[in-house]
């Protein structure tokens, strides 16, 4: 039997008004890079936090490499990066690591070590300036991501957890965080990450999972999901202006177009053949670039399954 | 274990490190001894000043009378400045006279001027009017003197020798006052209802200050979302216990600074009185033994946990420092009106207001100390404040810890009571 990094039987979590999660059923395969993904409000955050045992499911059992969610010992080995991030402003970066480490049972030394390790990395600590003397409130917004990294990853976890990391990252700390994901794959160690960016995790996760109004949709691999869904998309691109829209808007042929002005991905209509498609957009004269029968991206997949009722009326972003 | 350690370090070491833990730790003992030092100065300076000595007494009685109230006046001093001027007049000239005293006083050349005649023989009424007229220490004086003055003339009237007269009259009685407990003696009394007052408002003041403290450092977790990385790492009961601890330790150390300093510089308290140039009063710092100063403590550590736990739950509920204000304002009420009876205390220790306020965990923390400091309180009566208090702590915790662990999570509008009422009642 394969020993997963996170086994969600059956959970449900119910707040007074709404029933965040439904029945989920999950199973994460240890050192693989898992994407969580959904809309805002879906029940990612909550569903993160019962994993994190910050809150306890009403039904339904949790386990992390083989143990119960609330055992003490497994808190340790796991690292959180949560949605929205911030530190003790007024505290040294060095003392804030230090104490998020001790939080996670590693010893005052090897934290250390660890620490400025990590700050040179990182490019935090050079041979002008060591911004692990200063407070957290002196460094840029940039610098303050890099040091929740940090803090994320300073006792070397198992399982690391990152809610929505690229949101509000600039380029340099994205690829930073992307490089990060790709090492710890690397060294075997499990990524799992909440995201509603689907090219990220397309690129990013060995498996899915698309959750909505608080229930699993779908999940598997990426190829799975991908194979299941079929090769009924094309890739269409045009050069130059072109008059294809009505033939977009046939029903008979396609089912749902995602226009991006010179590219759309087509799904085409069940029973519909794709050679008449291409047929009709020549005869229009439309100046063809690329014309390819492809899997269906996330992107479309999430649309597809999700659509826009996958929403919830009024709710925050911390579903 | 390590971990709740981890936490009450962070709390105490990066508070005690703050400029502002330095400054108000420099100051406070400045302040407190300011606060005991300038009421027995100006309690000092109510003795009469040399104000009344530069009286006129307008003699009206054609008896002398004006002379030998100046003697009593200037007192046991025989210097000719201390003496006041004695105008005799006719009684129809006296309006006129009084005109120009008003004058001499307008133009500050003499401070007052007193008025004597029949009337103030036959004891009824005398007259002053002055610039020092609400003085109540040099209006004292001089009515005593006036009443000494009458006395004498009495006795003379009955055939008293001068002499006798004066040993008669002449009372320097000096009234010391001094505090007996079941102890013993306890130093001055004067000296006990300071103590007892600096007591009650050091305690209201870390509460009122360190439940702030505590209230601002959950709101700062809350907001910057670190309440959630150590929320994934530590049950929410052992961050609160930490962040309590933590706080009521530096409170602690401040106050251990704030008392010892204090108790030094008012040894040091007749130097500087000296240089005041206050007369130094008859004045011993009251008898504290070990075991009332652990009580004392014991007081604040359990006062301390009381309001801070509940402060905590306030900052965890809300999302600003101004919405956490608002929020915390029955918390203040609760200190402020126990604030309020901390002088009617102080006057009647024993009494029912007293003994009632020293049950209820609200305001016991504060006014129980108080009645230690200036009167004995029963072993029972001490065992049953300790008691509630710490019933009401559970109570506090409990409360705290349920609303803590689901507030640090809800963000948005501020939950009404309902809705933290159902927080309560959460697993988890």
């Amino acid at each position: 039997m394969t020993e997963y990094a996170i086994d969600i039987v059956n959970v449900t979590k119910r707040y007074a008004e709404h029933t965040a999660v439904r029945d989920l059923t999950l199973r994460v395969p240890t050192g693989s890079v898992y994407g969580l993904l959904g809309p805002n409000g879906a029940g990612k955050t909550t569903t993160i936090r019962m994993i994190l045992n910050i809150i306890a499911p009403d039904s339904g059992s949790i386990h992390i490499f083989g143990r119960r969610s609330d055992d003490p010992k497994i808190t340790e080995r796991l690292g959180y990066l949560p949605e929205e991030r911030g530190l003790y402003r007024k505290m040294q970066v060095r003392r804030v690591l230090k104490f998020l480490a001790e939080l996670k049972g590693v010893n005052g030394r090897t934290a250390e070590s660890r620490i400025d390790e990590w700050l040179e990395r990182l490019s935090l600590k050079t041979a002008e300036k060591d911004w692990g003397l200063a407070k957290i409130d002196e460094l840029s917004r940039g610098m303050q991501q890099k040091v929740q990294f940090i803090g994320t990853l300073l006792h070397d976890p198992d399982l690391v957890i990152l809610d929505e990391p690229f949101s509000g990252l600039d380029p340099i700390n994205a690829q930073a965080l992307k490089d990060t994901v790709v090492d710890l794959k690397r060294r075997g160690k499990t990524v799992i990450f909440s995201t509603h960016l689907m090219d990220n995790a397309e690129r990013l996760c060995d498996s899915v999972c698309i959750i909505a109004r608080g229930e699993k949709v779908l999940d598997g691999t990426v190829t799975d999901v991908k194979e299941e869904h079929g090769q009924r998309n094309i890739a269409l691109a045009l050069d130059g202006e072109s008059m294809v829209g009505e033939i977009l808007r046939d029903h008979s042929l396609v089912k749902r177009v995602d226009d991006s002005n010179r590219f759309f991905e087509i799904e085409m209509a069940p029973g519909a053949d794709p050679q008449a498609l291409l047929k009709r957009i020549v005869d229009s004269g439309a100046s063809i670039q690329r014309f390819e029968m492809i899997q269906p991206s996330l992107h479309q997949i999430f649309l597809q399954k999700v659509g826009a009722s996958g929403v919830e009326e009024g709710m925050t972003g911390h579903g | 274990m390590a971990k709740l350690w981890a936490i009450i370090k962070r709390e105490y070491l990066e508070r005690v490190r703050s400029k502002w833990f330095l400054i108000a730790t420099f100051f406070g003992p400045i302040f407190f001894s300011a606060i005991i030092i300038v009421p027995a100065w100006l309690a000092s300076r109510s003795k009469a000043t040399s104000d009344v000595y530069n009286t006129t007494i307008l003699d009206a009685t054609g008896t002398g009378f004006g002379h030998r109230l100046a003697v009593n006046i200037a007192g046991d001093s025989t210097s000719s400045t201390k003496m006041p001027v004695v105008k005799v007049v006719a009684p129809n000239e006296l309006s006129q006279a009084e005109s120009v005293a008003v004058h001499e006083v307008m133009r500050k050349e003499r401070s007052g001027y007193v008025v004597v005649n029949q009337q103030t023989i036959a004891g009824e009424s005398a007259r002053y009017a002055g610039a020092n007229a609400t003085s109540i220490a040099d209006m004292a004086q001089i009515k005593e003197a006036i009443r000494r003055t009458i006395l004498a003339s009495r006795l003379e009237q009955v055939g008293l020798s001068d002499q006798k007269m004066k040993e008669i009259t002449f009372i320097p009685l000096d009234f010391s006052t001094e505090r007996v407990t079941e102890r013993g003696r306890a130093g001055s009394g004067m000296a006990s209802v300071l103590f007892g007052f600096a007591i009650g408002f050091l305690l209201y003041l870390s509460i009122v200050i360190y439940g702030q403290t505590i209230m601002s450092g959950v709101l700062e977790e809350k907001t910057t979302r670190v309440a959630e990385v150590v929320m994934s790492s530590v049950p929410t009961d052992t961050l609160l216990a930490g962040k309590v601890l933590g706080v009521g330790a530096v409170g602690l150390t401040q106050q251990i600074i704030w008392i010892a300093t204090t108790y030094i510089l008012l040894k040091l308290r007749a130097p500087i009185m000296a240089k005041l140039g206050a007369p130094t009063m008859n004045f011993s710092l009251p008898d504290i033994s070990l075991a009332a100063g652990i009580l004392f403590l014991l007081f604040f550590l359990l006062g301390f946990i009381f309001y801070s736990s509940l402060y905590a739950a306030v900052g965890s509920s809300v999302n600003s420092e101004s919405e956490a204000r608002q929020a915390a304002s029955p918390l203040m009420i609760m200190i402020v009106s126990t604030g309020v009876f901390i002088q009617p205390v102080l006057l009647n220790p024993t009494g029912t207001t007293a003994k009632v306020l020293s049950l209820i965990p609200i305001s016991s923390p504060i006014i129980m100390p108080i009645r230690m400091a200036v009167t004995g309180v029963p072993p029972l009566e001490l065992a049953g404040s300790l008691f509630f208090l710490a019933i009401g702590c559970l109570a506090a915790l409990w409360l705290a810890s349920r609303i803590y662990r689901v507030g640090l999570l809800m963000y948005g509008k501020r939950p009404t009571m309902k809705e933290m009422a159902r927080w309560v009642s959460y697993a988890k």
